[in-house]
């Protein structure tokens, strides 16, 4: 390069181009990204959050939170699964041999192995996985062939990986799931677990207030540090709690004629906590939600 | 510090040279295998900058076969949907009905009845004259709404509202619904409360 | 006076010209580092004693660990980047800095704004952004500080005799324009008052996040080593030719680098920058092997001279680069992500290569520079060694504690305190490491202060003694 005319230009390409293909392509295509619709139901994901859950999130910013916990789950896969649900008039051992029987059609003839594997030992406990994996002709054929012997099974969607099989999500993050947060607070370090759907695991507000005033007493050796300095401690009135004082265990509980309160902080930061909950299946993260009858 | 002239080869500057050559060839061959390998993997994994398709998804297609299709939830997101469109406007969507308008679906004998005969009859014919629903009257008309809607439909909102607002009684399936039709027939009346009841459950 | 076309200037002149911009960077960045290294130490704390901040906001672990980042990046790093690359624009151009004030009052700017920046996140008034939690105020002063240090580098990058550009030339050039765009866009998407909605703001934050840590870092530090290494070791720099192709390898291949595999974003993302990853392995061997062929039987042995900074820190970067690398093949993502590794390789590429770099520099510019020799040159032979150690004990067991971690947490049956309780240990020799960094920075602040302090006496003396000095009355003839 002789001149620095020929660097500055080398340099503005090349940043261009990046510049170009992962912020500008990005924005263009998730930018002006709104609502989607939740799979086989009329709601919209995500969910605006309000009150003090809102402003929660500014405290789990504020507080560095993102420094130690993670709010998005990984998926490695997805499987179909199919699982008997009513044996109707059969016994287990007729079942094993009647599939034994299914498996010289062509289409189920590769999946024997796997079928007969899963079946092995079972004794007619239910649910039982007849299946699970990436075909899902297979699952349906199965479906029909024992729904016309009058056996009923369910053929589900699900999720795979190791962050799903650890309770921490039903399915992977996506970029849905963040259209509300300003800042986006995905988190790079996991030295505390997964929080995205942390409001699933655990709902109760008095839980995740106690967890934030002393964390080892509620999971031991725990490494996250008591924040003290969200909640206050007071004298009692009369001799009685307030109503939103801590239930805290002997060795963490203050002197006698103490309590400990949280300030509208840590009920903001406990409320945001309780409100992240990502188990919505999505066109772009599918699996068969479980209904819940309302 | 002032030995720049010692330090430094053949430059009276005492500043570093470059010699001069080019590139060896093997780094070269390199970087354009290494292309070549990076064009496979992005055509293999990156979903062809598809705005849906996230990791581990390859393709559209890979995506779309794993959509769930089956299942009691798409039933009852399938029941919510009708019920929502053809039903709740007059029967609210709490199922608390109107007064004036329509009778509450939450609570009501009529839809929680183990059996769902009687139930079966009233969207496929209507219902008008007096009926008692949770020990009060009513005296209006109500069109055969679910007359032109498939089965399949009907089937789903009279699960739906049977296992919602704190229903809990058996789901109806498209079968049951069709046999219903085929009793009723073509172009039925609307029942009156007192027909319904003589029906057997 | 002589046309500036036709002076030649000695070498003194020109180091001299750089005295005041030099001593002004180069001293807020020795604070800032020792500031930097404390904080580190005071975050990591939290995990051997977690309840030693309980009361205490300012120093929790989250926030703690946020500033310290930053004031090693925007705090260390980069004003002592500047001020180097100033000097070694000067020495190439063979001509004294131009516009001589204008670095000086950047570096002031500069400065003010890390200290603001540092108090908000301390307060809990970051951004929530990494590496980009300094708020509007500061963002508005560290940008508006580049920019005049920038104009006066490319003042005298003009000025220069030999109109030839030398290697150092194109990426410490290339550095200035890099960080200006990418910043500025970066700060101006995310910090701004509309930040666009959901996955998007993740991505310019990796974009920046890779453009910052991995490209400017790397063109900063080559650069300087490009201009050291041939220039301690008396021999050219290997190859032209070669040099230049790692430079454009770099800045069109390692660009791109910087969306983790897990991102929740479109796969085309995380896909794209898998396969900058793997071609940027290129300029990172091409300029090993240059670094290599440069010093390769140089007579010059370094004692924990400059020179040894110098080999460490292009080593560090060789090794660092090819970490941060493969933890975005997709098969090793799934092990490392999440992890202490991520955290292992940044600081490698701060410290173990950057801050090498920088520090072998400054301890070989300041004398020249100020005239006269390091007044505690043990201190500085001793820095290096707590530095190379510090960075090593560091480093490599937040890299294995890393991997362990990862490969508990990919096994759903290992409940999830054995993850962390597995990286606890590396921890504890990890913040042991960190001490010794932190007294090696400490060796290094003495001997800026001390250099300010004697020169500033030295003025002081030589106005006391003109003041003095009896007055000359004319001659009157009568």
């Amino acid at each position: 390069m002789k001149t620095g005319f020929s660097v500055f230009w080398a340099a503005f390409v090349a940043l261009g181009a990046s510049w170009f293909g992962l912020i500008y392509g990005p924005l263009k295509q998730l930018g002006g990204a709104k609502e989607t619709a939740v799979l086989q139901s009329t709601e919209k994901w995500p969910v605006q959050r309000t009150g003090d859950a809102t402003l929660g999130l500014q405290i789990y910013r504020a507080n560095g939170c993102a420094a130690c916990h993670t709010e998005q789950i990984r998926q490695t896969g997805a499987a179909h699964v199919i699982a008997f649900t009513d044996l109707g008039v059969h016994q287990a051992a007729d079942l094993k041999s009647f599939i034994a029987s299914l498996m010289v059609v062509p289409e189920l003839m590769n999946y024997s192995n796997v079928i007969t594997v899963n079946l092995a030992g079972w004794s007619g406990e239910m649910p039982k996985v007849l299946y699970r994996g990436a075909d899902d002709a297979v699952v349906s054929m199965l479906g029909d062939k024992l729904k016309a012997v009058g056996v009923k099974t369910e053929a589900r969607v699900v999720a795979t990986g190791a962050d799903i099989a650890r309770g921490w999500g039903t399915r992977q993050s996506v970029a849905a799931d963040y259209l509300y947060d300003t800042p986006v607070l995905l988190g790079s370090l996991r030295a505390g677990p997964d929080l995205a759907s942390i409001g699933v695991r655990s709902p109760d507000i008095n839980w995740q207030l106690q967890h934030l005033y002393a964390p080892r007493s509620l999971v031991k050796n725990s490494t996250m540090p008591a924040f003290r300095f969200l909640f206050k401690a007071q004298k009692k009135v009369d001799g009685k709690d307030a109503a939103d004082a801590l239930v805290l265990p002997i060795e963490f509980a203050l002197t006698d004629g103490m309590e400990v309160v949280p300030t509208p902080e840590a009920k903001q930061l406990a409320a945001y906590l309780v409100s992240l909950k990502a188990n919505v299946p999505l066109y772009e993260a599918p699996f068969t939600p479980i209904t819940v009858a309302k | 510090m002032s030995d720049e002239k010692k330090s430094c080869c053949s430059n009276e500057t005492g500043e570093p040279t470059v010699t001069r050559s080019s590139a060896p060839m093997w780094i070269i061959v390199v970087t354009l295998t290494l292309l070549f390998t990076g064009g496979l993997f992005i055509d293999s994994h990156s979903g062809w900058f598809g705005k849906n398709i996230y990791a581990p998804y390859k393709s559209p297609e890979q995506l779309e076969s794993f959509q769930p299709r089956s299942g009691a939830a798409s039933a009852m997101a399938r029941g919510k949907a009708v019920y929502e469109g053809v039903c709740g406007i007059c029967h609210g969507s709490d199922g608390a009905g109107k007064p004036g308008q329509a009778p509450a679906l939450a609570a009501s004998e009529w839809v929680t009845a183990k059996g769902f005969n009687r139930l079966a009859h009233i969207p496929l014919a209507g219902v008008s004259g007096p009926i008692q629903v949770n020990g009060k009257g009513w005296n209006l008309n109500m069109a055969a709404m679910g007359a032109a809607l498939p089965d399949e439909d009907v089937a789903a909102v009279l699960t739906y509202i049977r296992t919602s607002w704190g229903n809990k009684a058996e789901a109806v399936t498209a079968d049951e619904v069709k046999k219903v039709r085929a009793e009723i027939g073509k172009s039925p009346q609307p029942y009156s409360g007192a027909q319904l009841q003589a029906m057997p459950e | 006076m002589n046309p500036t076309e036709n002076k030649i200037f000695g070498a003194n002149e020109i180091d001299t010209s750089c005295r005041v911009p030099l001593l002004a960077l180069f001293g807020g960045a020795a604070l800032w580092l020792v500031l930097g290294l404390a904080l580190g130490i005071v975050a990591m704390l939290s995990f051997h004693k977690p309840d030693i901040f309980a009361d205490c906001p300012f120093l929790n672990c989250g926030r703690a660990q946020a500033a310290a980042n930053d004031l090693l990046l925007y705090g260390f790093a980069m004003p002592a980047a500047l001020g180097v690359l100033l000097w070694i624009f000067a020495r190439l151009s063979q001509s004294p800095l131009a516009l001589p004030i204008v670095p000086v009052i950047a570096a002031n700017l500069w400065h003010v704004g890390v200290l603001i920046g540092t108090s908000a996140i301390l307060i809990g008034e970051s951004t929530g952004h990494p590496w980009l939690e300094y708020p509007r105020a500061a963002v508005v002063l560290l940008f508006a500080a580049f920019l005049l240090i920038a104009v006066s580098a490319v003042a005298t990058m003009g000025l220069r005799l030999n109109r030839e550009l030398y290697p150092s030339h194109w990426f410490l050039f290339a550095a200035l324009l890099w960080f200006v765009w990418s910043y500025g866009t970066a700060n101006l998407f995310l910090v701004c008052n509309h930040p666009p909605r959901g996955g998007v703001q993740a991505v310019i934050n990796w974009w920046l996040t890779n453009n910052l840590l991995f490209v400017w870092l790397g063109l900063i530090g080559v650069g300087i080593a490009f201009y050291f290494l041939p220039k301690i070791a008396s021999k050219p720099l290997a190859n032209s030719g070669y040099t230049l192709f790692a430079f454009l390898t770099l800045i069109f291949f390692g660009t791109w680098v910087g969306i983790p595999q897990s991102a929740p974003v479109p796969a085309w993302l995380p896909t794209v920058s898998a396969f900058a990853a793997l071609l940027s392995l290129v300029p990172v061997i091409a300029i090993g092997i240059i670094a290599w062929k440069t010093v390769c039987g140089a007579k010059v042995s370094c004692l924990g001279g400059p020179f040894c900074f110098i080999k460490f820190g292009m080593l560090g970067f060789v090794v660092s680069s090819l970490l941060y690398l493969s933890e975005f093949c997709p098969r090793a993502s799934r092990v490392l992500d999440f992890t202490w590794y991520n955290f292992g390789v940044t600081q490698w590429q701060l410290l173990g290569f950057a801050g090498m770099i920088l520090c072998g520099a400054i301890y070989e510019i300041l004398p020249r520079v100020m005239d006269r020799e390091l007044p505690f040159a043990k201190l500085a032979k001793l820095n290096f060694f707590l530095f190379a150690g510090g960075t090593l004990l560091f480093v490599i067991p937040l890299l294995i504690g890393g991997v362990e971690q990862g490969l508990k947490l990919r096994d759903a049956a290992v409940p999830f305190a054995d993850t962390s309780a597995v990286a606890l240990k590396f921890l504890r020799l990890s913040t042991t490491g960190q001490l010794l960094l932190l007294l090696g920075s400490l060796c290094l602040l003495p001997n800026i202060l001390a250099m300010t302090i004697q020169w500033k006496l030295g003025l002081a003396r030589t106005v006391i003694a003109y003041i003095k000095s009896p007055l000359e009355t004319p001659e009157v003839k009568l």
